[in-house]
Order: structure tokens, then C-alpha cells, then sequence
């Protein structure tokens, strides 16, 4: 990703919409008890297509902005989120995913990293919390649903920061390449 | 691939960002809440609020229903399960009616102030609820009333099925609530009509149970039973909660659980994932003592 003015306030103007979508319209939806969770999926996405460290500066703003909207212990969310980020970010680098449907899975495993992460961190600082099959149960269910909204999220963060990117992120590069014909006109038959 | 230097520098970014972030959350546990964290987060809040305003109400109809929906699916049962109790409290409210004008005629005798089963003279401020968290590890919610109407830490709020929480902070427009399902809640409660008083806290995680421990074990806890904040006076302890807010029903008590008190679990009136709207109580009822210990991180 290109840093500039246009870059940081394309991925600003995403996160405090997806916090404020998060926690003002999203948390509205229950289903089976539980709510879908943007915040770890765009964080994910901007990792997936533009790489470790602004997937981590932005899990780091994401968090932050959570925290001061909901009055929680400042740094929690951040200390996860740029980790899920830089996590992504790396994974992306390093295996060049090129399929279609990548979202689903790098969606549900960074919703379930976070969610796992967090309820860890926020075991560490609460006094004397128990964990309950409720929070298992809900962790599932946002991953679940995490993973099925996932597509579109991903789909949507690419297009916002696209004009930012450094190159086409190789998932969506055409593979120009084709392997060649043999002399026949026939694959398989190389001489 | 990389060369070194690329790597130094993308493993630097991370060490700063997880240093910025185990930085902050040590201030922010380290400081009072008059705090600078403290006092960043709440004019946050209060820039935040009008945003949060106008998209909650623009994703109302539409998470409407969505939940009514799913509402749906469970409504024969839960009519079915509600016929019953609206029975059991119609037989209740005919006996706490004929308790009440006992109650009050005693109270006469003895020359004490009449005093329904709600506290008087509350003075209570209707507000929105405009966030909540996501996640079952903070039981928060913001509403869309601040000091400016009179709101100030440590008032209670209520809906209305019952208590659900006190007044952490409050800016000029909004204010923080903190839920009696967070791990920092404790409220002093009583079972009516049996009068066993204890402390009421939240298993963490579990919204739907409150724990109320230190009832005193040889105590006859029958399932139903109502619990209220109990109100209680003590050398230097002021009160928060007026006494006679209704909290929940008892849900079972198990005398095996703590060796010298038993520990009752208490379903809450409340339904705390759905509710929209509050009602603070801005106003110390005259002569009420205290029933609450509000324990902050």
C-alpha cells in the first residue's frame, strides 16, 4: 500500500464506518443469540490485499476506536486486532492465495482468532470471570456468521482501497499464463 | 525474498503497535477514572454519540425485522411459558396487593412513611440506548442522555422489567452504563418475601445468571421467589440503589455450593441483548438507604 493522504483517509473513513456500523447497527441483528462481527473482517481484508504492516496499523485503529466507543479497557481490542492484522497480512505475503472464495476461510479464522484472543486477554484482566458454554457458543456462531458475510466484506474492502494498492493483489490477477500446446496442437505432447 | 532490512522494518511496526497497545492498557489500569485516558475516551464517546444516534435508528426497521423473524420460530412456546407466569404473578400481585395495604397499615401505626413497593420520588430521565458492545466479556451499553440531564455516575438504571445496571460515566450528552451482568457488578439483594438479604454478581459470560451468595444456609429458597435490591445503611457505605427495584426470580438454590451460605441463582426480569430504551433515576428517593457495593475494575 501506497501511504499517503488519499490511502490514510480511504482506510479511516472505512474503519470508523465498520466500528460504527459494528456497534450501532450490526450488534442489532441476533442469531441464535449471537451478532456478526465486522470489525476483525476488515481488518483481515485491508491485511489480505495490502500486506502485514497496514493490516496491523489498522487492526491497532480499529481496536482503538472500539475501545473509546464502548468504554472498555483502552488497548485491548488494539493489542488483538493488530495481531489478527499482522497474522492475515503475513499469511498473504507468504502463500499468494489466488482462489476466489479466500474470504471464507481467512474470515472465519481471523474472527475465530480474535474472538479466542480476546476473551483470553479479557480473562487475564477481569477479577474473577468463568468462562460459560455461552461465550463458546457465541464465538462459534460469530465465526459461522462471520464466514458467510464474508465474500461481500472482503469484496467491498478491495474496492475501497484499490487505488491505494501498490499492484493488483495476486487473488485477482488473471493468470495470463497458459501452458503451452504441444506440436499437434495438443497438451501433453511437448517436444 | 525480503531483504533483511524489509523485515526489520515490517517486525518493528508489529513490536510498536503491541507496545503501543500493552502501554495503554497499563495507563488506562493504572489511572483514576478522572483520568487523561479516561477523559480521551469519554469526549470520544461524546463525538461518536451523534453517529452512533443516526445509525441505530437507521438499522432499527431493519434489525426489527430480522429479529422478529427469528422471534418467530420460538413464539408458541414462549407464549405458552408466558400464559403461565402471567398467571403465577396475577396470584402474586393479589397477595404483594394485600401485603402492601397490611404493610402500609403497619407502617402507619408505627408512624413510618408510606412506602410502595418501587421507590418514590426517583425523578427518572427516559434515554436511548445508542451502542453496546459485542462481546459478552463487557457489559456496557451508551445512552443518548448525558449530565446535561441530570445524569451522574452511580445512578441506577432501570427498564421496565427491572434493574439492570448504574451510571459508570457520563459526558454532556451521553453516558456509560454498566450492566449488573459485568464481572465488576455486585448488588446488594433480597428475597421477597423470606427477607434473606445477600450479595447478587453476575457469572461472567452468562448473562442470564445471576448469582446471589451469602444467604444464610438454613433459609427455605423456593423457586419463583422475587429478588429486589434489598437497601441497606451502614457506617461509611452511601447508597447507590434505593431499596424495592425488582431484579429477577429465583431460579434454584443450592445450599451444597458454598459450605456456610448457600448460593441461589437468580433469573433476571430483564432481558439485557434486546432492550432499546432506560430509565436512569436521577433522584435519591428521601430516606432510602443503600444496596449497593459497585465494585469498578
Amino acid at each position: 500500500m501506497i501511504v499517503t493522504g488519499g490511502s490514510i483517509f480511504r482506510t479511516g473513513l472505512l474503519v470508523l464506518l465498520g466500528v460504527v456500523i459494528q456497534i450501532s447497527g450490526l450488534s442489532q441483528f441476533h442469531v441464535l443469540g449471537a451478532s456478526p462481527d465486522l470489525t476483525p473482517l476488515i481488518v483481515a481484508a485491508v491485511a489480505l490485499w495490502a500486506g502485514s504492516v497496514p493490516g496491523a496499523v489498522t487492526g491497532f485503529f480499529v481496536g482503538l476506536l472500539l475501545d473509546l466507543a464502548l468504554g472498555q479497557n483502552l488497548g485491548s481490542s488494539s493489542l488483538v486486532l493488530s495481531a489478527v492484522g499482522y497474522g492475515v497480512g503475513r499469511y498473504g505475503e507468504l502463500r499468494d492465495p489466488a482462489h476466489g472464495l479466500i474470504a471464507i476461510p481467512v474470515g472465519a479464522a481471523a474472527t475465530a482468532g480474535y474472538l479466542t484472543a480476546f476473551a483470553a486477554v479479557s480473562f487475564m484482566l477481569e477479577t474473577a470471570p468463568s468462562i460459560s458454554a455461552l461465550v463458546l457458543r457465541d464465538t462459534l456462531v460469530t465465526t459461522i456468521l462471520n464466514a458467510i458475510i464474508a465474500v461481500p466484506i472482503f469484496g467491498l474492502v478491495r474496492r475501497v482501497i484499490r487505488p491505494v494498492l501498490l499492484a493488483q493483489p495476486a487473488g485477482r490477477r488473471r493468470r495470463a499464463h497458459t501452458r503451452e500446446t504441444g506440436p499437434i496442437g495438443l497438451r501433453g505432447l511437448e517436444v | 525474498m525480503y531483504d533483511k532490512k524489509v523485515i526489520r522494518r515490517r517486525r518493528a511496526a508489529l513490536a510498536v503497535l503491541l507496545g503501543l497497545s500493552l502501554i495503554l492498557l497499563t495507563a488506562y489500569f493504572g489511572e483514576s477514572p478522572s483520568g487523561v485516558l479516561h477523559g480521551v475516551q469519554r469526549g470520544a464517546q461524546q463525538v461518536l454519540a451523534p453517529v452512533e444516534s443516526g445509525a441505530s435508528k437507521a438499522f432499527k426497521p431493519f434489525s426489527d425485522l430480522f429479529n422478529w423473524v427469528g422471534d418467530a420460530f420460538g413464539a408458541k412456546g414462549q407464549n405458552k411459558k408466558l400464559k403461565k407466569e402471567l398467571a403465577a404473578t396475577r396470584a402474586q400481585l393479589a397477595a404483594a396487593q394485600s401485603a402492601l395495604r397490611e404493610n402500609q397499615q403497619l407502617r402507619a401505626m408505627v408512624g413510618l412513611p408510606r412506602r410502595p413497593g418501587f421507590p418514590q420520588g426517583t425523578n427518572p430521565v427516559a434515554a436511548r440506548v445508542i451502542a453496546r458492545s459485542p462481546t459478552d466479556w463487557y457489559s456496557t451499553i451508551s445512552i443518548d442522555k448525558g449530565s446535561s440531564d441530570g445524569i451522574h455516575p452511580d445512578q441506577p438504571v432501570v427498564t421496565g422489567d427491572g434493574l439492570v445496571g448504574k451510571i459508570e460515566s457520563a459526558t454532556h450528552g451521553t453516558a456509560q452504563v454498566t450492566l449488573i451482568t459485568d464481572a465488576s457488578s455486585a448488588v446488594s439483594a433480597q428475597i421477597m418475601p423470606d427477607g434473606s438479604s445477600g450479595i447478587l454478581r453476575p457469572a461472567v459470560g452468562d448473562p442470564s445468571d445471576l448469582q446471589l451468595d451469602f444467604i444464610q444456609k438454613g433459609r427455605q429458597i423456593k423457586k419463583g421467589q422475587a429478588v429486589v435490591t434489598s437497601g441497606f445503611q451502614s457506617s461509611g457505605l452511601q447508597s447507590l440503589f434505593p431499596r424495592g427495584i425488582p431484579i429477577g426470580r429465583v431460579r434454584t438454590a443450592n445450599p451444597s455450593e458454598i459450605q456456610t451460605y448457600q448460593r441461589v441463582h437468580v433469573q433476571a426480569y430483564a432481558d439485557f441483548g434486546r432492550f432499546d430504551y432506560v430509565q436512569v433515576l436521577t433522584a435519591r428517593p428521601p430516606g432510602v438507604q443503600a444496596a449497593s457495593v459497585g465494585v469498578g475494575p
